[in-house]
């Protein structure tokens, strides 16, 4: 599903003129299978956030190659990059990041009006999806109205609206407290086992990495495998 | 995304910002109208000068400078230019025509024509028919007006003189002969302008004809038209005062009249290579219309300056929006909007700016150019007691459509022009710092 190979990134740090280089990524190879749940852990700073910024093209990497789905996409460029990631990714951030101004059902709407979707199909298909999530009951709410739990549900909603086969989550529960954290694994555990879907999570909370298949490790600019 | 959603996304944004893009709105607003109003001007004074020309002359009419006098061969060679209608001659008498009427008299002007073409050029008649037979007159629309008794002179001078007191002017139009003239007998003697007042014999006339009311409110029409074959009889008459021998009285002039306004310009130029010095208003209106061009691009160029700084407001309310909505941005942008989108939905905000100023400017500029039509005449009359102000011929501001058009094109061309770096900029922004601020 996902394969990647010698990924590799350099930052410039400091002052024009005085920068600094400091490689976080220096050659990442791993893969992902379909339906997995992936997890990726490592120390602060580690490069784990910039391993997924690129996977997910919100920045170029400077070299080697990303294979999603067979596709090579490292090299895409923004408009390109923006189409694949409508079509096959989802996102599911640490802060939420929905937004303000539209209620829950607005915000899990969103990515299908991107898609350029019908107005009844869109409702249908939302109401359907935030009955499966359990937010019915606040679809009318915006939200600074949502509790952190619902906010990370809409957010996770979303993220499936659009059917996408991956998913990708930073710190998804990193905001939340231990019981609701319970709640939000539960279900990214039930949507990886009914629908097939891929995870790839990053977090330092072993608790979260309890409910991958596989884990990773970053470590020094590369990712080792670790025994689940 | 379907372009229903994305007007809605842009009103919605523009909802939460209502009172900034109300303000943004009304600077766009205040700057079309006033590149409307003030080129207004320059198509209503054109609009005025252009009536003025055309009611105060036949269109059609080409005149021949000079009093160098046509040969029958002449006229018969112009006559056969294409489009040209007639040549009409006129004949002038340096006389006066005194007229009589039961116990009424007039004094009035006379010309002489060839009947049929008089008729082919004048048209219409207010009332009667042109002369067929010798001794059958036109008179002009106020001839009956002026023919006066001694009742109704005395009842003129009173009246005149309360209406000086009260600062007006009185017309005389309640007085005259109030039958129809048409069928009446008139005796009719000259008065020749070069000598003293003496009157040659009366002459025998019969009105058949009464001419079309002239174009201006204060033109006093009482000329007599009779048929050139009268102008024997004329001279005759003129003779017997012995001074001057008749035909000295006597003067023509040649006007070419072509069958359409848009005729006008071929004619005219074959004429003057033929060697004819004439003339036509509607060189007058060519001239006049390329000042007025001219006019109108400089008024056009000064308005569009308004339009510019108002450009800035929308400017700064773009920037603004795209700056405060970074965050968002960058979210459409992770969950997968296009770059190309997000320029779109900024670029129809600044449009939409640049829309609805427009539309209210032009709503605007219409209720300013009628209320000015309206009031400024009456303003000018205050001021100067000038009574000619108070009529209503004059245009002080006329907005055609396209005006209307051009000053669209150019306030909503200027809105999105001001909007486009906004929209670059947010289409620059990076993702993962946008997602990093806090909410
Ligand atoms: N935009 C940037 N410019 C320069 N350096 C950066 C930038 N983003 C990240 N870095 C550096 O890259 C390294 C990796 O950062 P990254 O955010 O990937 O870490 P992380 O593993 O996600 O850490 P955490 O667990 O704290 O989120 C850090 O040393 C950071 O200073
Ligand atoms: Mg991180």
């Amino acid at each position: 599903m996902i394969q990647v190979e010698n990924l590799q990134h350099t930052f410039l740090i400091g002052k024009r003129g005085k920068e600094k280089q400091v490689p976080v990524l220096k050659g990442v190879n791993f893969k992902v299978n379909k339906g997995e749940i992936v997890a990726i852990v490592g120390k602060s700073g580690s490069g784990k956030s910039t391993l997924l910024q690129v996977l997910a093209g919100f920045m170029k990497a400077e070299q080697g190659s990303i294979k999603v789905n067979g596709k090579e996409t490292a090299q895409l460029n923004e408009a390109e990059s923006a189409a694949f990631r409508l079509r096959q990714f989802g996102f599911i951030f640490q802060n939420f990041q929905l937004m303000p101004g539209l209620t829950a059902f607005e915000n899990i709407e969103l990515p299908l009006k991107l898609q350029g979707l019908r107005k009844a199909m869109r409702k249908e298909k939302v109401k359907k999806l935030m009955d499966k999530v359990g937010l019915t009951e606040v679809a009318d709410h915006y939200p600074n109205e949502l509790s952190g739990g619902q906010q990370q549900r809409v957010s996770i909603a979303r993220a499936l609206i659009t059917n996408p086969p991956i998913l990708l989550a930073d710190e998804p529960t990193g905001s939340l407290d231990s019981e609701t954290e319970q709640d939000i694994l539960m279900l990214i555990q039930s949507l990886n086992r009914e629908l097939g879907l891929t995870f790839v999570i990053i977090t330092h909370d072993e608790e979260v990495a309890t409910i991958a298949h596989r884990r990773f490790r970053m470590y020094d600019g590369e990712l080792v495998k670790e025994e689940a | 995304m379907l372009f229903k959603d994305q007007l809605d996304f842009v009103t919605q944004h523009i909802k939460k910002n209502k009172l900034r893009v109300f303000m943004t709105i009304l600077a766009a607003t205040m700057g079309c109208a006033f590149l409307i109003v003030l080129a207004s001007i320059g198509f209503g004074l054109q609009e005025s000068l252009r009536n003025e020309i055309l009611s105060n002359e036949t269109v059609t009419k080409i005149q021949v400078y000079g009093d160098k006098q046509f040969t029958d061969d002449q006229v018969q060679e112009i006559k056969k230019i294409e489009h040209v209608e007639t040549v009409l001659e006129t004949i002038s008498v340096n006389a006066s025509a005194h007229s009589f009427i039961d116990d009424r008299d007039t004094t009035s002007t006379i010309v002489l024509t060839d009947m049929t073409d008089f008729e082919q050029v004048n048209g219409k008649l207010s009332e009667g028919t042109y002369p067929s037979k010798p001794n059958e007159i036109v008179v002009g629309y106020h001839f009956a007006q002026t023919l006066l008794n001694e009742a109704d002179r005395n009842a003129i001078a009173e009246k005149s003189k309360k209406a000086e007191a009260e600062g007006t002017y009185y017309d005389g139009s309640e007085e005259g002969y109030k039958e129809s003239l048409v069928g009446q007998t008139i005796n009719l003697s000259l008065v020749p302008n070069t000598s003293t007042n003496e009157e040659t014999e009366k002459m025998s006339y019969t009105i058949v004809g009464v001419m079309e009311k002239p174009s201006y409110d204060w033109m006093v029409d009482n000329t007599i038209h009779m048929d050139t074959a009268q102008k024997p009889a004329l001279v005759e008459n003129l003779s017997t005062l012995g001074e001057a021998t008749g035909e000295e009285l006597f003067y023509s002039e040649f006007n070419i009249f072509a069958d359409t306004m848009e005729n006008v310009k071929p004619i005219l130029e074959k004429l003057k290579d033929g060697g004819y010095s004439v003339y036509s208003v509607t060189e007058q209106l060519d001239q006049m219309n390329v000042f007025f061009l001219v006019l109108k691009i400089g008024l056009i160029f000064v308005g569009t300056i308004a339009v510019l700084i108002a450009s800035i407001g929308i400017f700064n309310t773009m920037t603004m929006a795209v700056t405060e909505r970074t965050r968002e941005i960058g979210v459409l942008k992770a969950i997968g909007a296009s770059p190309k989108l997000i320029q779109r939905l900024f670029l129809m905000e600044s449009t939409f700016i640049g829309f609805f100023g427009t539309l209210i400017a032009v709503i605007i500029s219409y209720a300013i150019s009628f209320a000015a039509n309206a009031a400024l005449p009456l303003i000018l009359k205050a001021a100067t007691g000038e009574e000619a102000f108070a009529t209503n011929d004059i245009t002080f501001s006329l907005i055609p459509w396209q005006l209307v058009v051009i000053a669209a094109a150019i306030s909503v061309g200027v809105a999105m022009i001001s909007g486009y770096r906004p929209a670059r900029k947010a289409t620059k922004i990076d993702v993962i710092q946008a997602l990093r601020q806090e909410l």
